[in-house]
């Protein structure tokens, strides 16, 4: 007995010793701390190394890009580069600031930029921007800070492009290689990384040599991985963090009420839509136009946002592109409610009684999936359409969206990057998850990623949101909204639509 | 002794083996790493070209086998997500884990034996009662609510303790008593039954005869062997704690490698699940084996051959 107690008490000292180890010597005052809780913690610190917004927005305190889009104002903003000019339809000449050093020393010339390029076209090493380096053909080095960049076609998104090239210093890669720059970056940002204890946080101080203007009254940023969603609203109201990301909508009703707190709504770029796939080979119901029409007519939008967004979230209107978009059209209308219309058109189409179907659908993959869901198969039934609900887990739900499985009937969310090309492009007969073969609609595809007229490029895409509304084989329901929550003592703060935190502009008072 | 520990430790073999091969294929079975790696719309080829380079293309069992091969060697793999070595992403949170299981076990302990003890010695009274009532919400509860409701408790309406995040004592204690909760009532409920055995042997009313005081009675005759099944039940729950761990450490934003696991699994990050499952079944299956030689040292009647 008197063996277990010593060992029981030896236990407990061990434990204290070992939690008091933990603790972190604070220098810098919690009044000039940010303190930002993200539900992950980042899997990389190199911007290009991945896409999760996760990673990007610690990352992009540390290495910054060549320009930004703005969401106040949605105008593109230069960072590192002072301009770019499109030379030629295949020849885009960008122009970098002169007295930007890394905080190494090195310098941020135009052969940084051509190294940083050689590594972003790199699909090796940057899969996850082959999309945006694609149309790439070769770098030229015009200036000690002037670069050309030569696509092989017409490139109208390069703008979007530039965006997304963050800018690494030569000789440092070359000496760490990319595993390493990805856990110990080194860039021309506000801030430098101080340490990054996995899992718990990563600590960032000011950056005493930065070129720019950095945000005013804070000293140190810290980035906390809180996956549960309950925790991080919790968090925020007892002022352990000062902003909290990716809210559940549950959250939004209490955090609203409280004083010191801002709750922010932002339109995320996740456009939710219905799958009612025309290919041959879902056979079915849904091959008949009119059957497809009908399902938008059943379904009340507004009702789903109004009852499980809190009326917060954006309807979209008939199209997939959003009003801030090139190539919204504001003619076109979405199918209105109309469940008398959808179960007139079932009975043109053949289907007095309706029909059985399977409705395949995300579980846990985008906030309320499921009882977004739930409701929609509700509207269907009213109208005699039984959709079977299948719940896939995110996993098995992405796989099945790439082979097709999805169809005939689903509901998605995609996020594809800022530009209606990567919107439409999903569309395209030859696309691995098109549920629409339509040679008109290849050709405006294939027409608008080469337009580099802006005017004549707008008409492209609404011409070809006109057919997707004709045709439809997806019915637009609305966009994803996040919730953000923050102290108020955080100014300027404006999440974007791809849930990116820039922190250009931001103070802390 | 050696003869016994020899023959257990080779039965673990083809139990390791069997845990690691069926989660292994199970992990595989839902889904396809590259969705989680890549974004959904990067070019079929890039992505068969990642499949080639991540090995993903060869058949599971060429798979499981180099990974078993690498794992004996002490190398894991990679991890998918952080591009570095799964073998390392665990020990890094190791210590977390550790830190809070034993803590949610020596709260158990301390505060569970002394309850069932005293249970069982006032038999029908309050305490007892009390213990019983305590008890029985402590198994019913399940831990994420109870850790949501600590939160909500003490870090939101009572402002006494933070709501998460690791490194000070007071951020220690709602995980560490959310996770020790359940274990509590166990370990009370089973002290108390055996107390109850032991308070009605023999050899308590001989040492009551001899003249002992009640004090060295209870504490020293009773509970002393009333203690081998509540042992068996504090090892084999050393080893359940490490499920809680998965939810509290979720709930409470504390770095380990429960919270690594849920991650991992959802990205399918092959490897570092696979370590963790791994090193999981090896601790699962040593505790067991320590519990079965504590009993030799607990009780002299007991030895192996």
């Amino acid at each position: 007995m008197r063996r277990l107690v010593g060992l029981i008490g030896s236990v407990i000292v061990a434990t204290l010793v070992v939690a008091q180890g933990a603790v972190d010597a604070q220098t810098v005052p919690r009044n000039r701390t940010l303190i930002i809780a993200q539900n992950f913690d980042p899997q990389s610190l190199w911007p290009n190394g991945t896409t999760a917004s996760t990673n990007l927005n610690p990352a992009a305190a540390i290495v910054e890009p060549l320009f930004w889009i703005d969401p106040r104002t949605n105008k593109l903003e230069p960072v590192l580069a002072a301009s770019f000019t499109m030379q030629s339809p295949t020849a885009y000449r960008v122009d970098l600031r002169r007295d930007v050093k890394f905080s190494n020393g090195e310098a941020m010339n135009a052969d940084a930029l051509v190294h940083t390029l050689k590594v972003f076209v790199d699909a090796a090493l940057t899969p996850a921007y082959t999309i945006y380096s694609a149309p790439f053909d070769r770098v030229e080095k015009v200036g000690d800070f002037s670069v050309v960049i030569h696509t092989k076609t017409p490139y109208p998104a390069m703008a979007l492009v530039l965006t997304q090239i963050y800018v690494i210093p030569p000789a440092y890669w070359a000496r760490v290689g990319p595993a390493q720059y990805a856990q110990q970056p080194i860039g021309t940002g506000p801030y430098r990384l101080v340490e990054w204890v996995k899992d718990d946080r990563v600590v960032m101080d000011r950056n005493p040599a930065y070129w720019g203007a950095a945000p005013r009254g804070i000293e140190r940023i810290i980035w906390k991985p809180v996956p549960d969603d309950t925790a991080r609203a919790v968090g925020l109201e007892t002022g352990e963090y000062d902003v909290a990301a990716s809210l559940s909508a549950g959250a939004v009703p209490r955090l609203q009420s409280q004083r010191n707190l801002q709750l922010i709504s932002v339109d995320s770029y996740r456009v939710f839509n219905m799958i009612l796939s025309m290919l041959p080979k879902h056979q079915g119901p849904l091959l008949d136009k009119r059957v497809r029409i009908a399902i938008n007519h059943a379904i009340n939008s507004e009702a789903i946002v109004k009852n499980l967004f809190f009326g917060k979230a954006q309807l979209l209107q008939g199209q997939l592109l959003r009003k801030q978009q090139l190539g919204f059209d504001p003619e076109i209308k979405a199918y209105p409610y109309d469940p008398n219309r959808a179960r007139a058109l079932l009975r043109e189409a053949g289907y007095p009684n309706g029909f059985d179907i399977d409705f395949k659908i995300p579980s846990g993959r985008y906030a309320q999936d499921r009882e977004v869901c739930e409701a929609i198969a509700g509207m269907l039934a009213a109208v005699g359409i039984r959709a079977k609900i299948v719940a896939l887990e995110g996993g098995e739900f992405l796989r099945q969206l790439r082979t097709q499985e999805l169809g005939p009937l689903s509901f998605v969310g995609l996020a594809p990057p800022d530009d209606p090309h990567f919107q439409m492009s999903q569309y395209r007969s030859d696309w691995r998850y098109t549920f629409i073969q339509n040679a008109q609609l290849d050709a405006l595809i294939d027409a608008g990623v080469k337009e580099t007229d802006v005017a004549k490029r707008g008409a492209i895409y609404r011409q070809a949101s006109r057919l997707l509304n004709a045709e439809a084989p997806v019915a637009p329901l609305f966009l994803g909204v996040d919730f953000y929550g923050m102290s108020s003592r955080v100014k300027g703060l404006l999440p974007t639509g791809d849930q990116r935190l820039f922190l250009y502009g931001v103070s802390l008072e | 002794m050696l003869n016994y520990l020899v023959r257990r430790l080779l039965v673990t073999v083809p139990v390791l083996l069997g845990i690691s091969f069926f989660s292994f294929a199970l992990l595989y079975l839902s889904g396809d790493p590259t969705d989680f790696l890549l974004p959904v719309n990067v070019p079929e080829a890039t992505r068969e070209a990642f499949r080639v380079a991540q090995g993903f293309d060869q058949p599971l069992l060429v798979q499981f086998v180099n990974f078993l091969g690498r794992a004996l060697t002490g190398d894991f793999g990679t991890s998918l997500r952080f591009q570095q070595s799964a073998g390392s992403l665990v020990w890094e949170r190791l210590g977390a884990t550790g830190e809070l299981a034993l803590a949610a076990m020596v709260f158990a302990v301390v505060v569970g034996i002394p309850a069932g003890a005293v249970a069982a010695y006032r038999f029908g009274g309050f305490a007892d009662r009390a213990v019983r009532a305590v008890s029985l919400l402590g198994q019913a509860i399940p831990n994420f609510y109870l850790g949501v409701m600590a939160v909500i408790v003490f870090a939101v309406w009572l402002r006494v303790l933070p709501s998460g995040g690791r490194g000070t004592l007071e951020q220690l204690l709602l995980p560490a008593l959310t996770l020790g909760f359940g274990l509590v009532a166990l370990i009370a409920r089973v002290t108390r039954s055996c107390m109850l055995d032991a308070l009605k042997q023999d050899y308590i009313r001989t040492a009551r005869a001899k003249g002992l005081t009640e004090g060295l009675v209870v504490w020293k005759h009773a509970l002393r062997n009333a203690f081998i099944p509540v042992l068996t039940v504090i090892g084999l729950q050393f080893g359940l704690l490490l499920n809680g761990v998965f939810v509290t450490e979720i709930v409470f934003s504390w770095p380990g490698v429960g919270r690594l696991a849920i991650q991992s699994i959802y990205s399918r990050d092959f490897p570092v699940v696979q370590t963790i499952v791994f090193l999981s079944a090896v601790t699962f299956v040593f505790l067991n084996l320590l519990v079965d030689l504590l009993y030799a040292v607990l009780d002299p009647r007991i030895s192996y051959r």
